[in-house]
This record gives structure tokens, sequence and C-alpha cells, in this order.
């Protein structure tokens, strides 16, 4: 079956080219017809979420330096009270955290101490799916944020090429956070793993396009499912490239995986992608051994990356338009282990920047002497309440709708 | 009125029709068309290499179905289990566990074991997020060593599992404060489904699960000391149950049968099987005693199965598509960044997302699955082999070239007959996706083989035709129709 464009060259056996131009280059035009990003979306607040996965050690992030009691549960692995950057009188930063002592003193910073839940789950894999759905008490299927999204968009709406990119995860996989009924979150690993990648081979990037370019009227569902997909992610993953190529850093991030995702997530903001939400995570902080050298410099990356990503967004005055709130799925032991590190625990500090942040110290340093019935630091205030707060205060969505139950708003935002 | 057992890809699969009970799980009689025997493979395997279709193209029904379900012969030569010191290792047990999987899945000559092993992974589903690579492996042993036999013996194996008692808490289920962790989703997931039980079942359920627990070396004990050995009522019967009986009660339920019948019609057929397929498929079960290679033969060998209903009508899962990939490409050793891949494409091997495995269907596509199906295709099927070197080559060189494809323009060209360009489009759309292709999609295929551009300097021929044709395979698989199963 001969094509209608090529003649068959007899002598060689091979196919050359005719003269007309090949079908893809005519409907490439549709391609561009594809609205841009956001085009459809107002440049609203973000929220950038911070996973610090592993379970962090609050007491050796925010230091109680002046209770005798911290020194004698830490011996080996507690910080002296003349290396902590103070905070005040009783508390201060684990020394790496030069850059959260920055923006702390800035007033851009809001620490939020003994946060957790009632009957803490002390299971990496179950704690972090609390904390990602909000649901201590049952397993449910969607995330807080994915709860979030799902009420961003109309019941009934069709996937949109203007909002491909409301919310992204920057890494592999999209965590259970994100998880939503309605709305497809892009997990972006690398600008080279999100897009097609073509390679030396363009023309392969453009037949792409045209092969997903045939939905037609009564197909199987799964297929127009996947053409509309793919027609989204092959735009989606151009225009994400172009746009993020357009944004010029204002610092050095320093070079940890963590920072160069903070580079990113600080394109993204800079580039008009109509985000709203970005997740990124630092790993390794289930620091049952050897505590201080690993647990130290995942703090030096999360204080100094998120230092860096704040200057940046403020030299392209955007500091405004984000808050960043850090979480990890549990606390640990009061007492050091006898491998110098720590098991797992219970309640734990977060913390909240950006422009908007009301700066400061929320709640107490948990008692180390009054525990629960575990042993463990009790929290005070709920998660639910941080979450809550931000859906009320910051994205502008009733808490109800998202957050089961009723929480006092903390004062951050 | 007769299943209709025509393909045609021109109406996008799944064409309007409604479902003959009588014949649909009766046996499917008649040569396999090629497509037929694809969709066999796919479905009941992990795929075929172009030569082993064009061997199963045209049998009968029912010797295809035979060659895959009992292959004759001796297995690969597969690592029975990996290698101690690594499994043990903090920083690689995971990937070890994960890869040693994969390299079954691709390697075995018995691919409908593995398959089903795969089924059943999903189904029970256990993750390394919890569960330490070890156990892992061994609970993935028992699915391949039973997942072929009766539901009753498997279930309560899994019951028993270290993984499954540390997956679900039933480890710390004591009868002084009983865990009901593993009594509700041995209901709830496992064997009956929401709605088919009481909370009261749940509690008594799991008063009767107390003390099966494991030892300090994570092996199962039963201890009588955590053991609650009062009269507990569950599912209308009463008795001084233990854990066995409660397996033993909830296999008895009649929605049971239907429970596992319709997830098996899901994996194996179609999403949305008919009430009426899926209660005919329960009688069959219940009649072969629970026996699931019986059941799934009775699946695989029907009407139904071979009907335009069922093909492609399921969206392909990732695991589907690399393995599918790597077979048809005839890869021998999977590439060492594949499960980071799969991450992408939403299905880590051994991490399923929660107690309810991962959802498939539609949630396999998004759009940062789909380009990483993409991007995964290119990087395999767009690797030229390291150039051949002179003199013997080193072990690894040797491993290396392993994990390139096999498959690929020297072969196609072999096939086809020629260095002619239509009929190299033909084999290819022939091998890679059995002709499921409209003449728009053969036209920008032959376009982009044809094309002289900027980055292409030449005209298809001699010079070229060998990243030519990579390219041209690479798109075709994937086309639309190829991320269905």
């Amino acid at each position: 079956m001969p094509s209608r464009r090529i003649f068959v060259s007899q002598s060689l056996g091979i196919v050359a080219l005719g003269a007309a131009a090949p079908a893809f280059l005519a409907r490439a035009a549709d391609a561009a017809t594809l609205p841009d990003l956001a085009s459809a979306v107002d440049p609203g607040n973000v929220l950038l979420v911070i996973q610090m996965g592993g379970g962090n050690d609050g007491l050796n992030t925010i230091v109680p330096y002046s209770d005798d009691a911290y020194h004698r549960v830490r011996p080996a692995i507690g910080i002296s009270a003349n290396s902590v950057l103070p905070i005040d009188g009783r508390i201060g930063l684990n020394p790496v955290m030069s850059g959260f002592d920055d923006l702390f003193k800035d007033g851009h910073l809001a620490l939020v101490q003994g946060v957790g839940y009632p009957n803490p789950n002390r299971s990496h894999f179950e704690a972090t799916q609390i904390w990602e759905t909000a649901s201590p008490d049952r397993p449910v299927s969607y995330g807080w944020l994915g709860r979030y999204l799902d009420q961003t968009v109309p019941a009934s709406a069709q996937p949109d090429p203007a909002r491909l990119f409301t919310a992204v995860a920057l890494g592999d996989t999209v965590p259970t956070a994100l998880i939503s009924q309605r709305v497809d979150v892009p997990a972006i690993g690398t600008l080279s793993t999100y897009g097609y990648n073509a390679g030396k081979d363009p023309a392969s990037r453009t037949a792409t396009g045209t092969l997903y370019d045939g939905a037609k009227p009564g197909q199987s569902p799964y297929l127009s499912l996947i053409e509309t997909t793919a027609r989204n992610a092959l735009h989606g993953g151009d225009l994400l490239r172009a746009k993020l190529a357009s944004y010029t850093p204002a610092v050095t991030y320093p070079n940890d995986p963590f920072s160069q995702q903070l580079r990113v997530a600080a394109q993204i903001v800079g580039s008009n992608t109509g985000t709203r939400i970005i997740f990124v995570s630092i790993g390794s902080f289930d620091t049952h051994a050897g505590q201080r050298s690993q647990q130290d410099r995942l703090l030096g990356y999360l204080a100094n990356g998120l230092h860096a990503f704040y200057k940046d967004l403020e030299a392209h005055q955007l500091q405004d338009r984000v808050l960043a709130l850090t979480f990890s799925e549990f606390g640990r032991r009061v007492q050091q282990n006898a491998s110098n590190g720590t098991d797992h625990g219970a309640a734990m500090p977060l913390f909240i920047l950006g422009g908007k942040v009301k700066g400061g110290v929320y709640g107490d340093h948990p008692s180390l002497t009054e525990l629960d019935n575990n042993g463990d630091l009790k929290h005070a205030i709920d998660f639910r309440a941080v979450y809550a707060t931000i859906v009320k205060q910051w994205l502008g969505r009733d808490p109800s709708a998202i957050i089961a139950g009723t929480y006092d708003p903390v004062a951050f935002v | 009125m007769k299943l209709d057992t025509s393909t045609d890809p021109q109406v996008g699969f799944r064409p309007p029709g409604s479902l003959d009970e009588a014949s649909a799980l009766l046996r499917y009689e008649g040569p396999l068309t090629r497509r037929q025997a694809a969709h066999l493979v796919r479905r009941a395997a992990f795929g075929a290499t172009a030569p082993e279709l064009d061997a199963l193209a045209g049998l009968e029904a029912t010797a295809a179905v035979d060659t895959v379900l009992h292959p004759t012969g001796p297995d690969a030569d597969l690592v029975g289990y990996p290698d101690a010191a690594s499994l043990y290792d903090p920083k690689v047990r995971n990937n070890v566990a994960e890869m040693w999987w994969l390299d079954r899945m691709l390697r075995t000559r018995r691919p409908f074991v593995e398959k089903m092993t795969l089924f059943w992974h999903g189904h029970f589903a256990t993750s390394l997020g919890k569960v330490p690579a070890n156990l892992m492996v061994e609970q993935i042993d028992l699915f391949r060593a039973e997942g072929l036999g009766d539901f009753r013996a498997l279930l309560l194996a899994v019951s028993k599992n270290p993984a499954m008692l540390l997956w679900l808490d039933n480890r710390a289920n004591a009868k002084a404060h009983p865990n009901e962790n593993f009594a509700r989703e041995v209901m709830e997931l496992f064997a009956l489904g929401l709605g088919n039980y009481r909370e009261d079942d749940v509690k008594n359920a799991a008063r009767a699960f107390t003390g099966w627990t494991l030892d300090k070396e994570l092996r199962f004990v039963f201890r009588p000391e955590m053991h609650d050995d009062g009269v507990k009522t569950f599912l209308g019967k009463s008795g001084n149950f233990g854990g066995e009986d409660i397996v033993g009660i909830i296999a008895q339920q009649p929605v049971h049968q239907r429970f596992i019948c319709r997830k098996l019609l899901e994996f194996f057929v179609y999403s949305d099987p008919e009430p009426e397929l899926v209660e005919a498929l329960a009688r069959t079960y219940a009649l072969s005693g629970y026996d699931i290679a019986q059941t799934v033969g009775t699946v695989l060998r029907s009407n139904v199965f071979f009907s335009t209903r069922a093909y492609r009508a399921l969206p392909k899962s990732p695991i589907e598509l690399v393995i599918g990939l790597l077979r048809f490409m005839q890869v021998e050793v999977v590439p060492k960044d594949t499960v980071a891949w799969l991450r992408r494409m939403g299905q880590d091997p051994l991490s399923p997302p929660s107690v309810k495995g991962w959802d498939g269907g539609p949630t396999w596509i998004n759009t940062g699955s789909l380009l990483a199906r993409f991007n995964y295709v290119n990087r395999i099927v767009k690797a030229a082999p390291p150039p051949a070197r002179a003199g013997t080559m080193t072990a690894a060189a040797s491993a290396d070239l392993a994990t390139f494809p096999a498959f690929g323009p020297d072969q196609i060209v072999r096939r086809a007959g020629g260095l002619d360009a239509n009929r190299i489009l033909a084999q290819i759309a022939r091998d890679a996706v059995q002709d499921d292709v409209t003449s728009d999609v053969r036209s920008t295929i032959e376009d982009y083989l044809q094309s002289v551009g900027a980055s292409v300097p030449q005209a298809f021929g001699p010079e070229n035709y060998e990243d030519r044709i990579r390219g041209a395979l690479a798109l075709t698989l994937n086309l639309p129709s190829n991320q269905l199963n």
C-alpha cells in the first residue's frame, strides 16, 4: 500500500520523500492554539509544603538549651547552650540553621511548637498517611491538599489545559497529600523527565503530538482519556520548560538536591504557571544511629536552602505570594538511644515561612518531664489547626469542607 | 447473539453490544488471529516477542492457551532468592528485592504464574514502606507457590504470613488490647468487600486472631497466652473460634465467591464485568472448590475473553507496559533505572500506595505517568547497543550489553524482507501493535520515517535506517493503542 506522497525507488529498494509537506507540520498549528497556562487563573497565593521524611527530631531542631532535663536525656547528642542560635532565653535553633536564624530575625519565619494529634502513630507509613490525609482516626482515599484541589474545580470539569500545574509535586511520585479525585497532579522529578524527551530527534516529539491528536467521538472511554491526557502532558511539558527557562534565579542555591528543587519551585512561582500548591520532600531524618552528623547535614540543607529560596523570591518581589510549611510524620523519643540516635516519638515543631507570615514563636516548647503515657512529648497544637488556618487564611477556602473537625486558628498568618 | 470476535482498530475498540451470558464462559473454538494471540499473552503473561507471536498465531485456541498456561521444558535460570547479604543491607535491600522480582517477570518461562503473583500482590497489597525487604520477598514467594491453588489455603497462609502480620498489625493483636486492623481488612479488602459484615463481626474476628503473632526472628507463632478463647459470634455463627475458623466462615459466604470472581474478571477481562458474568464465574469457582487455576483457566479460554468487548479494554499497568516492552524488545537484563521509571509511572513494585493496593484502571493515566511511559519507551527502544569490539568481551561489558534490546533495525529489516520503507512500516505496525493503527496513524509514522529536515539531513536509506527504524518503532510503541492491554 504506497502512501499518497512517497515514491518508491525500485533500484535502491528504498523510499524517498515526496514534495508535499508532512501532515504533522500542517497540524502543528493546532497545538499552538491550546491555551497558555494560567490564562484562566489569577496569580494567587502559593503554598509550598515541605515534607521532612523519616521523622525529624524536634529537640535537636529547636533546642530547649536552658532546660537541664534536655542535657540529662541527651548526654552525647545534645547541643550545648553556647552553640545554639538563641531565639529567646529558653530555646535556640540548631547551629547549622543560620539561614532560619536570619529569616526569624527579619520576621518572616514562624516556629510552631508542640504539634501533633491524639494517640500518635509511630509507623512511618501510617503516620505519614495521617499527616497527608489529615485523618488520624480512619484511612481515607484523598489527601488534604487533594481535597482542597477538588474544591477548586467544578464536579463535571474536563481536564483544563490552562490548569495543568495548579498543583505540582517536585519528585518522582505524587504524595498522598496531593491525591485528588478530580485534579491531575504532575510529579516533576526533573525538567528532563517531565516533558517529552526527544533527545536528538525533535521530529519524534512533533509526530507524537500528531499521533495523539486524533481522538474521535465514539472511541472507548479509556482511549479518549489517554489521548486527552497525553495532549495535555505533551503541551504542558513543552510550556513548562519554555516558561521556566525565562526565570533567572537571583541567588545561587546550595548544591544539595533539596535546595536545587527549591530553585525549581521558585522558577514555578515566578513563571506564571497558575500554580497554587508545590510539594517537595527532603528525606532521611530517621536517625536511629549517629544522629548528629546526619540530622545536622539535613537541617542545614533545609534552613539554608529555604533562605536562598526566600531571598530569590524577594529579589523577584514574589515573597508575599508564597507561604512555606514544613512537616514530618513524627518527632523522636526524648531520651537518646544506645547508638547515639533517637527512636520514633510524637510531637514536634513546624516551620512556616513567607513574606506575609507573622514571624515569631507559637505554642510553648513541650515539657521534657511531663510526658504522654508512652514517655513521649505531648502535643499542644493539633496539626489540623495549622492546616485549617492555612486553608482559610492563605488559600481562601472554608476549611470545614477539607479538614474534619473545628480548630482554633493559629495566628501565624 | 454470539460474541463478536473480530477486531477493528477503526472503531476504537470496545464497540457497542451486549454480553451473551449463555456463551460467555464457554470455550472459544477456532484458530487465534495474531491480534487474539497477542491479547492472550498480554493478559495471561507479559506479552511476547515477535517470533513467539508468529508461533502462537494460527494455533487452535485450546492449544494456544495451553502453551501459555502450561509451558513445557525447564524454566529459565532464575535467582531463587536474592543474595542474603544485600537483602539485609538497609542501603540497597529495597532495590534488590524489586529488581529480583522484575528479573523474574522478564525472564521466566512461566509468565502466567508471575502474572498471578502480581495479581495477588495487588490484592493482598503489602509495602516495603513498613515491611522489611526479606519478608516482602518471602510473601511474593508465597503468592508464587500458592497463588494458583485453593483460595482458602492461600488466605490462611497469607493470614499467617510475617509480612502481613507486620503490615496490618496483627502481631500486636492480644486479648488485653485487640487490634482490629487485619480482621477488618481480611473482610473488606481480601474476601468480602465493604457492606458485607458489621462492626461486631470485625470485633469478633479480631478476638479470634488474637495471639497470631511473630517471634523475635519475625517467624509466625501462635501465643496461647495472648489468645482470647471465649465464645465469638461471627457472621451469624457462634463458637470458640480461632483464626482458621474465621477464614473458613468468610470463604463460605456466597458474596465471597462473587467478590473474588469480579476482581479476577476486572484484572483479566475488562473493568466493568456484568453482574451475570460475575455470577456465572462464581458458580465455576464454587464448583471447582475455590480452585484459582481452574477459575482463571475458564476465563482465559472463554468466548468473552477472546471477544471485542475484552480486546484492548484495559489500560496497561506500568509493570505490564515495562515488562511487555522489555520482553518484546528482547532485553535480557532489566536496566537498573527501571524501578525509578516505574515509580514515575505510578507503580513502584512492592510499594503499593496503601492497604487497598493500586486503584489501577483510569488512575494509571495522568500527565506525569504518560510522559514517563513515552520517555521510558524512547530510552529503551532508541538506545543503540555499544559497538562490538574485537576480542572477547569482559563480563561487565557483556552484562551491560544484555540491558540493550536485541530486537531492532536488523531484525525488522529481515522480517520485512528488505530495506523498503513501506514494508518496514507495515512490519513495525504488525509486530508492535498487531496492526491496531488507523490510516492517519500510518501516514504520520511514514512522514516521520521519510522526513528530511535540519536534524535529519538524509532521506531514509542505508545510511540512516537504523536510527529512523528505532524512532518509528518507538513512535508505534507509544501509540494510544499500546497504552491499552
